[in-house]
């Protein structure tokens, strides 16, 4: 996570140091591949130069990153040009067997659970503020995080369903 | 436990440093290139609205055309789009009146009180429900609601609460905002606590179901019943109903499906009308037994939604139980065309 404060007029390097682990991260979460997580990174940032949007606290500029790379997955995924998902694997090194067996069973989720996990695990968002970030029912992201949360039971204990 | 897990796995995953450069390099260049473009960028469109806008709202036969202008205006430019609306602090359509009474605002946030008169009937009540048809336009980024507050029966008069928040800072005393609605419901019933009279002991497997697509559903037990497509098994509705004490709900279906007890309700036309409720069982010593899950689906063609409930109650215990159910029904929906444009003060 981001620890240093960064200055709502810093410099377009700046901000991309800073936001650049949070970007990729979503961006991996949501696409499953690193090509692709290197290719939507590239277009948030050059975005967020060409739109110039204006901020008033650093938290709106957050959303506004974590909205655009979801955005940015989408439009990926639905291009008619991208290219079949890659054996990824090779360059991530992992530490113990269990985050080999959790990598490998969120990578068969289905995007749109995977981005919810992300966003509710990784960016402590409410589901409410999910739900507005990804303009879906409140419902529907309550749903999409019980059935991921089936999906990956193993990894679950009881104090991960609140 | 997984929280943890996730982080540590995420921990692994970072861009490397040549892809940091890459992006930064392709980021100078496009600032560069914005830079030369930069005497280009007064955003035409805005202008050219703003400037129709004025046009439109300064010469009254052509005011009824301010509406097209002013949307496109605002989808470009809220900003310009308030601040060129003139004040309107009062609207009657369909013999309804909308008006502002007092419009404050207190550093980022702004209370505005407002009222709706049925001038000519009983249309309105207690029960009054903008429901979702009203909108707040705001010349800044802002969160906001209204809430219903009163109803002076004397007057025909019920007073509304808005509350603005901007996302962005203080709002400026004289910015305007412009509440506008379409429809309201009211006449409004609460059923609550009421008992459903219907013969549980012959309540058998279902012979006829079918396979819907749910629009979404809930309860502990609704994974088990969707599959990873979302459908379900459900009872085919009965297109008769049977004898239900809400007007506005039918009660379209009540069997067992694999040994689990499902019920089905639907409501027509519920976009307009709201209509829902939730129903459940009460033991012997009146404790509730809430269903396993729910699960809703539509039938497009006729404009009905349904709702079945799944309950994990078996057939030989069944008669120890009654259904009960809470409903809210809206007996009457006006349409009309409500606006009201009006300048926020310090308080």
């Amino acid at each position: 996570m981001e620890e240093e404060k960064l200055r709502l007029d810093a410099p377009a390097d700046m901000v991309i140091r800073h936001y650049a682990d949070m970007v990729y991260r979503l961006a991996f979460a949501r696409s499953g591949s690193q090509y692709d997580a290197e290719e939507i990174f590239q277009e948030v940032f050059l975005r967020y130069v060409k739109k110039k949007p204006v901020f008033w606290e650093e938290e709106h500029r957050k959303a506004w990153f974590l909205r655009v790379t979801i955005n940015c997955c989408k439009k990926l995924q639905n291009s008619a040009w991208r290219r079949r998902t890659q054996e990824l694997d090779e360059n991530i090194v992992f530490e113990t067997q269990e985050e080999i067996n959790l990598y490998r069973e969120l990578q068969r989720l289905p995007a749109k659970y995977r981005e919810v996990i992300h966003l509710f695990y990784y960016e402590d968002m409410t589901l409410e503020e999910i739900s507005r970030m990804l303009k879906r029912k409140n419902s529907t992201v309550r749903t999409q995080l019980t059935r991921a949360r089936a999906m990956l039971r193993e990894f679950m204990r009881e104090e991960d369903y609140v | 436990m997984f929280r943890e897990n996730y982080r540590n796995l995420n921990s692994h995953i970072s861009p490397d440093e040549r892809l940091i450069d890459i992006t930064i390099q392709k980021v100078q260049k496009q600032q560069e290139k914005q830079h030369m473009m930069s005497f280009a960028s007064h955003r035409p469109a805005a202008w050219i609205a703003a400037v129709c806008i004025c046009v439109l709202v300064t010469m009254p036969v052509l005011a009824a055309n301010v509406e097209p202008v002013y949307q496109i205006l605002y989808a470009i430019s809220p900003a310009a789009a308030q601040f060129f609306m003139p004040v309107h602090k009062a609207d009657e359509d369909n013999g309804i009146r909308m008006g502002v009474v007092s419009a404050y605002i207190h550093e980022n946030k702004a209370e505005i009180y407002l009222i709706m008169q049925d001038l000519t009937g009983e249309r309105i009540d207690g029960t009054t429900d903008l429901y979702d048809s009203y909108s707040i336009n705001c010349p800044f980024d802002s969160t906001a609601s209204c809430e219903f507050l009163k109803y002076d029966g004397e007057t025909k008069t019920a007073s509304f609460l808005i509350r603005i928040e901007s996302r962005g800072g203080r709002i400026v005393s004289g910015d305007k905002v412009t509440f506008s609605a379409g429809v309201f419901l009211s006449r409004k019933k609460k059923y609550e606590n009421v008992e459903i009279p219907v013969e549980l002991t012959s309540v058998w497997e279902a012979e006829e179901r079918q396979k819907v697509e749910t629009r979404g559903g809930g309860g502990s037990g609704y994974e088990r019943y969707a599959d990873s497509e979302g459908f379900v098994e459900a009872l085919i509705p009965d297109e008769e109903g049977k004898e239900f004490l809400v007007d506005g709900i039918d009660l379209t279906g009540i069997g067992y499906i694999d040994g689990m007890l499902h019920i089905q309700t639907s409501v027509k036309n519920r976009i307009e009308n709201d209509n829902h409720g939730y129903i459940y069982f009460k033991d012997e010593n009146g404790n509730a037994i809430y269903c396993d899950c729910n699960f809703y689906f539509s039938d497009d063609k006729e404009n009905i939604d349904y709702c079945e409930y799944v309950f994990d109650i078996p057939q030989s215990e069944i008669e120890k139980f009654g259904l009960f159910g809470d409903f809210v029904t809206a007996g009457m929906r006006t349409e009309g065309d409500w606006r009201v444009t009006f300048p926020l003060n310090e308080g």
